[in-house]
């Protein structure tokens, strides 16, 4: 009773909430790259973890690193501390703590993709922290520009636990775009710090020490090969914007053209170039059975040859924070539900990418036909099928 | 405090008292829901200070900020004037039960509304002034307390609760009812608990233990909806309206607050995979700090203090129908006793005939 009644005081004098001092270290990482290069990686991340701090702050209070390169990235660095923190408001009404407030319950504080909500969920909320994003305007391989970021909080994701953020001032919207590309970049620094330490300094059993320590200071080669994954990183994040892929015109078409155009569609859909019907079914309904997985499992299960329903194998990672591996499911087209938008350009850009990521191919976008691609207008044909399949339901 | 303090229930006009309680109901329900919008809105901490608003006496906040300014502001200051003013009806009620209530523990318990909604305006204070999300979850646990509290003293403080001595006396409940009603408030507070830790959820908090509360949330819910039917059922007949109604009622409740707790879960999350069949869940946009989305979740958490409230009547009620009934039993007893004792001693003193 005493005790009770103690730790009662104690809350009113201090208050409760666990203490939040420090993203935590991306230990699945850590433990697939052990795998991978069969070497001890617990020293190298631990060392990642202490630069990307010093590097990118704490979740109270981020910073972001100096340099010609991170410049350009974000908007405003000011979004960073409304984004950041525990959830408040200003007497006019503008809300801080904006991350903690949206997004946190699913994405988590370091943006893993594994907060609390995140095993109830269908896709899993995305890990920010490989810096790979489905749905974007941008080549496959590369980085989201900010306006699909905002497109994609404006518009959210139907079907899924992803909500639409419309109703939200365009000033939080901003905000909370910076903090994802933040919380992105922070993570694949602290990623690709721990891959290099491994790979270019030697780390293992024991830490090499002097030089070739990982430090935030670019004095020294630990240094240097920070400074170069900084820059790598922010360089792809900077220069997103320049790799958008160019959408041609699509042609409205009606009557007897559509009809033909839809047929050929129809014909590329079940063709062995684009071979769609492989995984979506010949009917477009999905229901073709799969066994793949999409490239945030597979860095911990497939990649480093565990099996994802050897639970033996997946528990260290489990341990580490890992979501139970799920396979992914092809989507059915019938019920007009796209994920990354039904429009014509989205389409268009999901076939000659394919989804990032994902085990999504894309297909190759030839000028003439010649049996390894598809035409532009064949493309277009195949995306009136795809739309013309989404009406069936 | 009125003469003749004592657990004997006499007839007295308690009007006013009662009056004041039934008013303090109508306050705490109200007060539940903004509490509720405010969590839902995230609008906590919308006022940084406290107890003033704004370097503002609570009462002297200039009318057309509160009003016209932002949302947020709106509710978390109409928030704390509504906590006030049941503050000041749980005052009167104190005042009121000291110069008309004879019955001594009646009194004691008005002092402990008064102190209960004192604890609670603290633990308000606290969470605004330390900014501190687990007392914002004591808080709101300790409100539906308060208010199954206040129906419990409305109900001690009605007339029926005299009338239970004479006619309603005669319905009977047994130990096992009283044991199972027992059950109904003891299991909707644990699902208000369960339902807080989900609803004011930590930052950093582990995936597997928020699975954990969910899954005992939702099967707790159904053994809930349950419990209230075999409660109807053991009632339905026990000859007093007042019991079989409320009983009745709980289970209308029960299904009613799983329906939105369901809501509750889509709003927040989306369709769950179990019920991918119904219609249109695929397509389902979840939108945030959308209104009529805020109104479903913060009914779930006002319709569970309601469930509370109610399942609290009904087992003050039962147990005071229990207890009417073996006082009366005994009394009948003793008259009985007293009966046979004068019949034996007449048949003593009647002279033997031959």
């Amino acid at each position: 009773m005493r005790n009770a009644a103690l730790v009662l005081f104690v809350c009113f004098l201090g208050g409760c909430d666990a203490r939040i001092e420090r993203f935590q270290p991306n230990e699945v990482f850590s433990l697939s790259l052990a795998k991978a290069r069969s070497t001890p990686t617990e020293l190298a991340g631990k060392d990642a973890s202490r630069v990307a701090q010093e590097l990118y702050g704490t979740p109270d209070e981020p910073l972001w690193p100096e340099s010609p390169a991170a410049e350009s990235v974000l908007a405003d660095k000011q979004n960073l501390f409304r984004s950041s923190g525990p959830v408040s408001s200003e007497k006019d009404g503008t809300h801080l703590g904006l991350f903690r407030e949206h997004c946190v319950t699913c994405h988590a504080l370091e943006g893993s993709g594994a907060g609390p909500a995140s095993v109830f969920q269908n896709p899993y909320p995305r890990d920010f922290r490989h810096g790979v994003f489905k749905w974007k305007s941008t080549e496959r391989g590369q980085k989201p520009t900010r306006k699909d970021i905002r497109e994609l909080l404006g518009k959210g994701i139907p079907g899924t636990a992803m909500p639409s953020f419309a109703l939200l001032t365009p000033e939080d919207l901003d905000a909370l775009v910076d903090y994802v590309v933040f919380l992105s970049t922070r993570g694949e620094v602290e990623r690709r710090m721990t891959a290099a330490a491994i790979d270019e300094l030697d780390y293992g059993e024991s830490s090499p020490g002097g030089e070739l320590t990982l430090n935030s200071r670019n004095e020294t080669e630990g240094g240097e090969v920070v400074q170069e994954v900084l820059d790598r990183v922010h360089s792809d994040w900077a220069d997103a914007g320049k790799l958008e892929v160019k959408v041609p015109p699509f042609a409205e078409l009606a009557g007897e053209d559509l009809a033909a155009s839809v047929d050929r569609g129809k014909a590329f859909f079940h063709g062995q170039i684009a071979n769609c019907s492989g995984c979506h079914g010949p009917a477009g309904d999905g229901s073709m059975p799969t066994l793949d997985y999409d490239d945030w499992t597979k860095e911990y299960t497939t990649r480093i040859g565990l099996t994802p329903g050897d639970r033996e194998a997946m528990k260290p990672f489990r341990d580490a924070g890992a979501l139970r591996p799920r396979t992914i499911a092809p989507r059915t087209l019938q019920d007009g539900v796209f994920h990354g938008g039904g429009d014509s350009a989205s389409l268009y850009r999901r076939i000659t990418q394919g989804i990032a990521g994902t085990p999504m191919p894309a297909v190759e976008v030839v000028s003439e036909p010649n049996g390894k691609g598809l035409t532009v207008d064949e493309i277009w044909d195949l995306v009136r099928y795809v739309k013309q399949l989404s009406t069936l339901q | 405090m009125a003469a003749n303090s004592t657990l004997v229930d006499e007839p007295c006009a308690r009007h006013l008292l009662h009056r004041l309680c039934v008013l303090l109901v109508c306050l705490v329900w109200p007060l539940i829901w903004v509490g509720g919008l405010v969590t839902t809105y995230d609008a906590g901490m919308a006022v940084p200070d406290w107890p003033g608003t704004y370097g503002y006496n609570l009462f002297l906040y200039p009318y057309n900020t509160w009003l016209l300014g932002p949302f947020d502001l709106f509710i978390e200051h109409g928030h704390r004037l509504l906590g006030a003013v049941v503050g000041l009806v749980a005052l009167s009620i104190v005042v009121s039960a000291f110069f008309r209530e004879s019955r001594r523990w009646v009194f004691v318990l008005t002092i402990g509304l008064l102190v209960a909604v004192i604890t609670q305006g603290l633990l308000g204070g606290m969470r605004v002034v330390l900014g501190d999300r687990t007392l914002a979850m004591v808080h709101g646990c300790f409100g539906p307390a308060f208010f199954a509290l206040c129906a419990a003293t409305t109900v001690v403080t009605s007339r029926r609760w005299q009338d239970y001595m004479s006619a309603r006396g005669q319905a009977s409940i047994g130990s096992f009812v009283v044991v199972l009603v027992a059950m109904l408030p003891a299991l909707s507070y644990v699902q208000l608990i369960l339902g807080a830790q989900l609803r004011h959820v930590q930052p950093n908090a582990e995936p597997a233990g928020f699975a954990l509360i969910v899954a005992i949330h939702v099967i707790v819910a159904f053994v809930l909806w349950v419990l209230t039917i075999l409660a109807w059922a053991k009632i339905r007949r026990c000859g007093d309206l007042t019991l079989s109604r409320l009983a009745g009622l709980l289970i209308g409740l029960a299904a009613v607050q799983i329906a939105l707790g369901v809501g509750t879960w889509v709003v927040n999350y989306g369709w769950p995979s179990i019920l991918a069949w119904v219609p249109g869940s695929a397509g389902f946009l979840v939108r945030a700090k959308g209104f009529f989305d805020s109104i479903i979740v913060t009914s779930h958490v006002a319709t569970g203090s309601l469930i509370l409230a109610v399942s609290t009547v009904l087992l003050v009620r039962s147990l005071r129908v229990r207890y009417c009934r073996s006082s009366l039993k005994e009394q009948s007893a003793t008259e009985e006793s007293k009966i046979e004792n004068y019949t034996s001693n007449q048949s003593l003193l009647e002279p033997v005939t031959t």
